[in-house]
Parts: C-alpha cells; sequence; structure tokens
C-alpha cells in the first residue's frame, strides 16, 4: 500500500508521542479494520446469482464476517461476478468496476469466468476474465456452494490483513494490457472509461 | 371446417400434424394476405412465435409462424421460406404487437430484412460486425478461437500421460507387496498351526 494512504492524521499524533515505527501499525490497523467491513456489490451475471441470498441472510450469515451488500457500485469495497459474461455484460461490468472507489476487489464465481465453462464455444462469452479486468479471488465450481463463497470471502479477508497486492494496484499499473484486451472483444465502442486512459492518451505503462 | 374451405379455395392443404396441430405452406408472395386473413377472418389472435431455420442445402430460410385463436386447442403453423441473399419479410407487428421483438431478434441472429419495422436495432448482441451467428455458413468455433483462445497450460504442468503411467506403476508394485505380504502371513500361519499341532 501507498504510504500516507490511511488516516494521516492519527498518524501524525502517535509520531508526536514518540512511538517507532507508527507508519506500519497503522497500516496494519487501518487493513484490518478494513478486512472487516466488505461492501459488496452483488453483479449477477448468470446462474450463480442463485446462490447470493442464501450467503448473505440468515441460512449462512456472511454479515458475521462483516460482509455487508450494498445498491450502488460508488458505495461498494467489492464486486462478486457470479458465472459467465457475455460481451454485452462485459461492457456494463467494466463501467461498474471503474466506478468503485478504491480499495476495490473481485471475487468470481463458477468455472465460466476462469475457462469459460460449458459456454467454451459460444459467439457471445468470453473465456478468460482475467484478461479484461483483475480477479483477486476465483471461487470455483458450477456453481459454487455458499460455504465455497464464504471460504472465498475469507480468503480475501486474509489477503487484506497481510498487505498483499490487490487487483486494482494491478489494474492501475498494466491499464494497457487490459485495455487493449477489453478493446478487442468490445471493439471501438467502450463506454467512456473512469480510470485514467492511458492507452488513448499514448502514455503505455504508468 | 370453414378455415379448410377457404384454404381449399386458395389451394392450399390445412396438414393435420396430431390433434392440436395443423400445418400450412404457402408462397412467400401469399404470407401477408393469408396472415392478415387468419387475423381478421378467423379470428387467430395470438402469435406464440416466429422461427426461422437455415436450410443452407436449398439455399432458403423456412420462416414458421405458430397462430392460435381464442379457444386456445389448437395451433396452426404457416410454413413459407424465403430466399437466404437479401432475404426480407413483411413485418407483422401491426397486427400482433409481439412479433416485433421476435422480428428484432431474427434479424440479428439470422439477417432478414423488415421493411417498416420501427426498431431493427441490436438486441442481445452489440455491435455485431460478422456474419449473422445463427446462419450455418457462420464458423462458430473458428470465430471463437479467433477472439477467445483457450487459456493455456500452467508453468509446472505435469505430462499427464507420463504421470499417469507412474501412478499405474506404483499402483500395480503396491497391489504385488500387498500380495507377497498376505501370502508370507498366511505361510507364517500355516507354519505355528502346524507346530502347535506337533506340540499337541
Amino acid at each position: 500500500m501507498e504510504s500516507g494512504f490511511y488516516g494521516s492524521s492519527i498518524k501524525c499524533k502517535l509520531e508526536e508521542s514518540g512511538i517507532p515505527n507508527t507508519h506500519a501499525i497503522m497500516e496494519r490497523v487501518v487493513r484490518w479494520f478494513e478486512s472487516r467491513s466488505i461492501f459488496v456489490i452483488a453483479y449477477g451475471t448468470g446462474c450463480g446469482a442463485i446462490e447470493m441470498p442464501p450467503t448473505f441472510t440468515s441460512r449462512y450469515d456472511a454479515e458475521r464476517m462483516g460482509v455487508v451488500g450494498v445498491a450502488t457500485p460508488r458505495q461498494a469495497d467489492l464486486m462478486i461476478l457470479s458465472g459467465y459474461l457475455a460481451y454485452k455484460t462485459l461492457r456494463r461490468v467494466i463501467r461498474t468496476y471503474e466506478q468503485m472507489q478504491k480499495p476495490k476487489y473481485i471475487i468470481s464465481l463458477g468455472s465460466c469466468p476462469i475457462n469459460g465453462g460449458m459456454y467454451w464455444d459460444s459467439y457471445n462469452t468470453i473465456k478468460k476474465l482475467d484478461d479484461y479486468i483483475p480477479i483477486d479471488v476465483a471461487v470455483t465450481g458450477c456453481m459454487p456452494r455458499p460455504e465455497a463463497i464464504i471460504e472465498g470471502f475469507v480468503l480475501l479477508q486474509e489477503r487484506i490483513k497481510n498487505g498483499e497486492k490487490a487487483g486494482w494496484e494491478k489494474y492501475d499499473k498494466n491499464l494497457k494490457f487490459y485495455k487493449e484486451n477489453q478493446r478487442r472483444v468490445l471493439g471501438d465502442h467502450t463506454d467512456p472509461s473512469y480510470e485514467t486512459d492511458w492507452y488513448n492518451l499514448g502514455g503505455g505503462d504508468i | 371446417m370453414d378455415l379448410a374451405a377457404k384454404l381449399k379455395k386458395l389451394s392450399l392443404t390445412l396438414e393435420q400434424k396430431n390433434n392440436y396441430l395443423y400445418k400450412v405452406v404457402v408462397k412467400s408472395e401469399q404470407l401477408e394476405s393469408l396472415l392478415l386473413s387468419f387475423i381478421n377472418e378467423f379470428d387467430y389472435i395470438t402469435l406464440d412465435s416466429i422461427n426461422c431455420r437455415d436450410d443452407l442445402e436449398d439455399g432458403v430460410f423456412t420462416i414458421t409462424y405458430c397462430l392460435q385463436n381464442r379457444n386456445r386447442d389448437h395451433i396452426v403453423m404457416i410454413q413459407t421460406s424465403i430466399e437466404r441473399e437479401n432475404a426480407t419479410l413483411p413485418t407483422m407487428h401491426i397486427l400482433w404487437p409481439q412479433a416485433e421483438i421476435m422480428e428484432r431478434e431474427m434479424h440479428e441472429m439470422f439477417g432478414v430484412n423488415f421493411p417498416g419495422h420501427p426498431s431493427l436495432i441490436d438486441f442481445a448482441l452489440e455491435y455485431w460486425n460478422d456474419i449473422p451467428p445463427m446462419r450455418r455458413d457462420f464458423d462458430t468455433l473458428e470465430y471463437v478461437n479467433k477472439m477467445n483462445p483457450f487459456r493455456g497450460q500452467r508453468d509446472d504442468a505435469l505430462d499427464a500421460k507420463e504421470e499417469m503411467k507412474k501412478r499405474r506403476e506404483a499402483k500395480k508394485a503396491a497391489k504385488l507387496k500387498a500380495e507377497q505380504e498376505a501370502a508370507a502371513k498366511e505361510a507364517q500361519k500355516v507354519k505355528t498351526n502346524t507346530s502347535e499341532e506337533v506340540q499337541r
């Protein structure tokens, strides 16, 4: 994570009181808090959407781990893509993902986002989702049970806690790669980008 | 049947497929007037579906309109065939409003044109720039391999054939070992039994 990204005022106070290595402590604390409050936008692209309600409601109750659903991408930390993506869906998903505020994560459900699944020979479905947007955790199965989805949450929480490199950082760094792939399947008819479009500006990698 | 008499007048035959399904084959020039008389004279108010079949060998599209009247006790299929090249059909969205979306889909999937149709824009596919995908001369696999190649092998992927061979040999060896052990055990058992008998 970048230095000074979080809680700079508290960090300053800690530094004034003479505690060494304040930055690392602050980062750890903030990361722990972050891992415990994940707001989810559940994008039901395919059949996996049916696994979302039991995951979030009383049967499996993802809220006990701090995972709560929200209505709009601008309030969400995590997007769950449940199932196959047609080109038409992919266009909307990219737009939704770019509207989310950083830090942001993606969990994909099922085998379709990984290798096409049963839609491997469809003329209208993408096969490798991680070519177009970065996936943090891919939960396999067709469809994964709510237990598997919760295990995906736990894995993501561990990664946030350990400060591992997240998908959105990859997306920022390799924007050219992602935008090229998006243009390859969607043509030049992509929606206006919410990220800085280095590809069109001719900037290349950051 | 009143309908049969009318069709006989037009030198068409009402072919019965089973106890609720009837079929009429017409020429494409007759289609519009026949559909019009079906809804106006015989009260076939429901258009179930418009289906298209690509007969590549004959160079035609076979179009089927499925109609129901108020009694809902039978379906009449009106079948016609049109040229594949520059395929054009009269739009039926004025008679049956649901035809609008069916025709829109057919336009997208087969490239059939409907002059006078209010919304022949993209439906499920967006900005499609190849030939329509449900036509049989569209090579789906080639298109898929071009647009979406398969994910490659992992760097640490093992050769499946060799691994299976290794596993089989290991299994065989384990089985042989187990057999030998069992045989040795049995031999020892027999030995102890005989020694006990000797002791007695």
